[in-house]
């Protein structure tokens, strides 16, 4: 769409070149600026349901992801928003009521490591789409133009309570393309399920896969330190690109006459890391690797904003919390692979204990289905090990740090007012392996009612198989 | 002592009343384990008396001597109080590879498949085993103190014979192997065979036809000599104790249809079968129940990552106890298989009984692979169990206590050392030099 409409720009401006010269510059600059303008290309078409009837979940055990939990509290929703949260405010009659006694309440959880969409279900070799292994830098996927929106693994995960998940390209490149934040609504296209005004993101790997993957090819990099190598060289690239792109911007506000560099779609990845409209999300599982990516990151002056899998985190902590850098990791996998190997069933744990952004992710569509259990497992590994984690601090864990480091944080993963009502209401407590989801909520709309079949969704995929009449699971 | 244990189970009462004399031969005897008095415990038995309450249990010379209520102390016991604690069988895993990879993505550390096409059934997991592996200590602090390995993956549809191991690094008397044969069938048997699972259906088949034919003959056929068999004699000769019900088959599918074939092949073959696998099993739960065919299943995977799973649902398990079908956990995991506890406690969740889903990891898995005087707490049995410090099954309880044969185990893994070499990041750089 953007080349398209650079195009017709051309046209434009040729044929018109001689008379108005200055206004098709102006018009220029504007497409240009508009690289990360939402009212674009590839922007998210998702629709807030501002005309959903309000309702109110009373008398409910609230962890609100903030830290707080209330007892016997009740929720306000209207127009797809928390409104009011509190204990005996007047409700009008007309509004739903559901009654929580008994029952938890948190943030619609968040999976900040996905392949929902682009490594589908079923798994067979026309649908793996999360990875282009074709060369070690490629920066100039998105992971959004691969999403499959009928992967039966999304109401699964809806199911699990995950009502946002980030979907991430693999880690076989050093740079392996754009991420993308979803909601998880049933959708006929990506944009309908991209998260409004959320940031894309970068991901990059360290270690063992990209010098594995090409290296086996006899391309660099085929060490650890190949892979440096690898990323520093694309930085000085993308800093010259960006430089030379701004230079041109501010040559065109001047009203100066300057030549348009060239585009690069695979630099204009790196170029808005550089300006710090696309976060980092770092898969590195090495203590040693984490604090080369950080030395790389303060040379070229960008942030990370979450390592991912992080299996060696806690070694790190202090420091960690010093950057200001997320640990997205797993509750207890290890040894998969050597640099798997150092894992601590602590590992979340110790990251909170020094202060650090500690996040759970599943990479698994089993995984995202159940991450309640996965942070539960990590909130006893620690306790045992003679901390005193609560659910009221552990449920960020799954919501409001996984927000922050996908840069959605205003706007969902905490149950606070005027926050987006993405909600899940729990059987019992969430930290426990019996506990079900019974409804969720995406702004303010029930997407998921246990008790009513017709309020679980499935793919259309799902549709009339093993069962004409019926589908997969009825 | 052992002998006198390894009597038939009438034999126990009698052991029983005179238990103050076996005491007197373990005082005396060179045996290092220690004896026992666990108190006032939740004691889930996976035997005929289910759950029992406010219970005690002795383990002395390695095996359970009593379960009861305030029994008899000694000054020789050492007394560990559990009121408000829980008791299990030290849990077992039905299908993992531990022993024999310890990264799985160095190849040099991963024994659980042959690449030579030369071997099928006869390839034997069980000189491979390593049970000095990190995987062992990990699992056993967190509950699991034994383990069903099996070879994975391999080049034909026949894998080999497994073994069951006692997660303790000692000889070889913790492992019993050569106890159950794996194929795989399916999408995976289909394509090693011959790109249909018609062909996985005529290699199976012909080569349990052979093998039968193999071992009515046997006398006719010698290493060496050339014979007309589509495998070789090792290989039939392998599949000898399944065809005389000795060991369980046990193989590995998921579709419905290709359960139902097999359901047929095993009563062909008159054969003990075990499903492995089963993401479809719940659609056949009545015949398999018929049959008495068991099922390895993993009930936390409900996602239906190959079109031979579509109808996998976190109901399957539940459906196919209902039917009366045995069944068997596991998690597909090695260096967690001790989660195989999370994934009973989803299938709590989604309907089978918690004394149900600790039985298919303990008696039922015992039972399937026949290891003896294992998988119960009960007089008789060796003493694998572990004191839970809250709901076996809930994922933030914890093992306090693992007993392995009376065995005493250490809460210790290379995971708690790193764990304490990091606790406390301050003077790092001294840590090296601690132990």
């Amino acid at each position: 769409m953007k080349v398209v409409s650079l195009k017709q720009l051309v046209y434009f401006c040729s044929f018109l070149s001689s008379f108005f010269i200055v206004g098709c510059q102006q018009q220029d600059q504007q497409i240009e600026k508009s690289n990360s303008d939402p009212s674009t290309a590839y922007s998210s078409k998702y629709q807030l349901n501002e005309d959903e009837p309000p309702f109110v979940i009373e008398h409910a055990t609230i962890l609100t992801g903030t830290g707080k939990r209330f007892d016997d509290t009740s929720i306000l929703v209207e127009k797809g928003r928390i409104k009011l949260i509190g204990k005996n405010f007047y409700v009008p009659p007309a509004v739903t009521r559901y009654d929580a006694d008994g029952q938890w309440v948190t943030p619609g959880l968040i999976d900040v490591h996905s392949h929902l969409g682009v490594y589908s279900s079923p798994h067979i070799e026309s649908s793996e789409d999360g990875n282009e292994m074709s060369s070690p830098n490629t920066a100039e996927v998105w992971a959004e133009h691969s999403v499959w929106t009928q992967d039966p693994g999304m109401p699964l995960a809806l199911a699990g309570g995950v009502t946002t998940f980030q979907v991430l390209p693999g880690s076989a490149n050093l740079f392996g393309g754009r991420g993308v934040t979803l909601k998880n609504v049933y959708a006929r296209s990506v944009y309908d399920m991209k998260f409004p005004n959320a940031p894309q993101s970068l991901k990059m790997a360290c270690g063992e896969n990209p010098k594995r993957v090409y290296g086996a090819n006899g391309t660099a990099p085929s060490t650890r330190m190949g892979n440096v190598a690898g990323y520093r060289n694309a930085w000085v690239k993308a800093s010259d690109y960006r430089q030379e792109w701004d230079e041109y911007y501010l040559a065109v506000e001047a009203g100066d006459e300057i030549q348009k560099p060239e585009r690069d779609i695979q630099l204009d990845t790196l170029a808005e890391v550089l300006r710090g409209n696309i976060l980092v999300h770092n898969h590195c599982y090495r203590a040693e690797e984490m604090l080369v990516m950080i030395e790389v990151a303060k040379e070229f002056g960008y942030q990370i904003s979450a390592f991912h899998h992080a299996v060696e985190a806690y070694k790190v902590a202090d420091i960690l919390a010093e950057q200001n850098i997320c640990s997205a990791v797993w509750a207890d996998w290890w040894g998969f692979k050597h640099e798997a190997f150092d894992h601590v069933r602590e590992n979340a744990a110790m990251l909170e204990k020094a202060s650090a952004c500690a996040i759970i992710h599943s990479d698994s569509e089993i995984g995202i289905q159940h991450l309640n259990q996965e942070a539960a497992k990590a909130m006893a590994a620690g306790n045992k090990s003679g901390l005193d984690l609560k659910p009221k601090e552990v449920i960020s864990w799954i919501t409001s740090n996984a927000a922050k480091a996908i840069g959605i944080d205003d706007q969902t993963g905490t149950i606070e007012e005027n926050k987006m009502a993405d909600i899940v209401i729990w059987s019992e407590n969430p930290f426990s392996v019996y506990a079900k989801t019974n409804k969720v909520f995406i702004d303010g709309r029930l997407v998921y009612d246990r008790e009513d079949q017709k309020k679980q969704p499935t793919s259309d995929f799902e549709l009339g198989i093993l069962d004409p009449a019926e589908g997969r699971l009825r | 002592m052992k002998s006198l244990l390894s009597l038939g189970r009438a034999k126990y009462k009698l052991f029983y009343h005179y238990i103050g004399l076996a005491l007197v031969a373990i005082l005396t005897s060179s045996v290092t384990a220690k004896d026992y008095l666990i108190r006032n415990a939740t004691v889930y038995t996976s035997g005929q008396k289910g759950v029992l309450n406010n219970t005690d249990v002795l383990i002395s010379d390695g095996f359970i001597m009593e379960v009861g209520r305030q029994l008899k102390s000694r000054p020789s016991y050492e007394v560990i109080d559990a009121t408000g604690k829980f008791i299990t069988p030290g849990l077992i895993n039905a299908w993992t590879q531990i022993g024999l990879e310890e990264i799985s993505a160095a190849e040099a550390t991963v024994d659980y498949q042959t690449k030579n096409k030369a071997h099928s059934a006869s390839f034997n997991i069980a000189p491979a085993l390593n049970l000095n592996s990190t995987l062992i200590p990990h699992n056993k602090m967190n509950g699991l103190t034994r383990a069903i390995v099996a070879p994975s993956q391999g080049e034909h549809i026949f894998q080999g014979s497994g073994a069951a191991i006692v997660l303790m690094a000692k000889s070889e008397e913790y492992i019993k192997s050569n106890l159950a044969q794996f194929v795989r069938y399916g999408s995976e048997g289909a394509e090693l065979a011959g790109g249909s699972r018609a062909s996985a259906y005529l290699v199976l088949h012909q080569a349990l036809s052979e093998a039968d034919f193999l071992r009515n003959n046997r006398r006719q056929f010698t290493p060496g000599k050339p014979h007309q068999f589509s495998m070789s004699l090792q290989d039939l000769d392998a599949l000898a104790p399944v065809l005389e019900r000795k060991n369980p088959l046990v193989v590995f599918a998921n579709r419905s249809s290709d359960i139902k074939t097999l359901i047929d092949i095993s009563k062909e073959f008159k054969l003990k079968l075990v499903i492995n696998g089963g993401a479809e099993a719940w659609m056949l739960a009545r015949e398999l129940a018929l049959a008495e065919i068991p099922v390895i299943l993993d009930p936390l995977d409900n996602v239906p990552s190959a079109f031979e799973s579509l109808g996998v649902k976190l109901e399957g398990a539940a459906i196919l106890l209902k039917a009366g079908v045995k069944l068997l956990f596991t998690n597909r995991s090695s260096h967690n298989a001790y989660l195989v506890r999370q994934s009973a406690g989803n299938a709590v969740a989604y309907g089978v009984s918690l004394e149900e889903a600790i039985k298919a990891m303990s008696i039922n898995v015992a039972e399937v692979f026949g290891i003896e005087s294992y998988g119960k707490i009960e007089l008789g049995m060796h003493a694998d169990l572990v004191i839970w410090d809250g709901d076996p099954l809930e994922i933030t309880s914890n093992a306090e206590r693992v007993f392995i044969k009376g065995h005493d185990q250490l809460m210790t893994s290379r995971a708690t050392r790193l764990r304490d070499r990091f606790w406390d990041l301050r003077d790092i750089q001294n840590k090296a030099y601690k132990k």
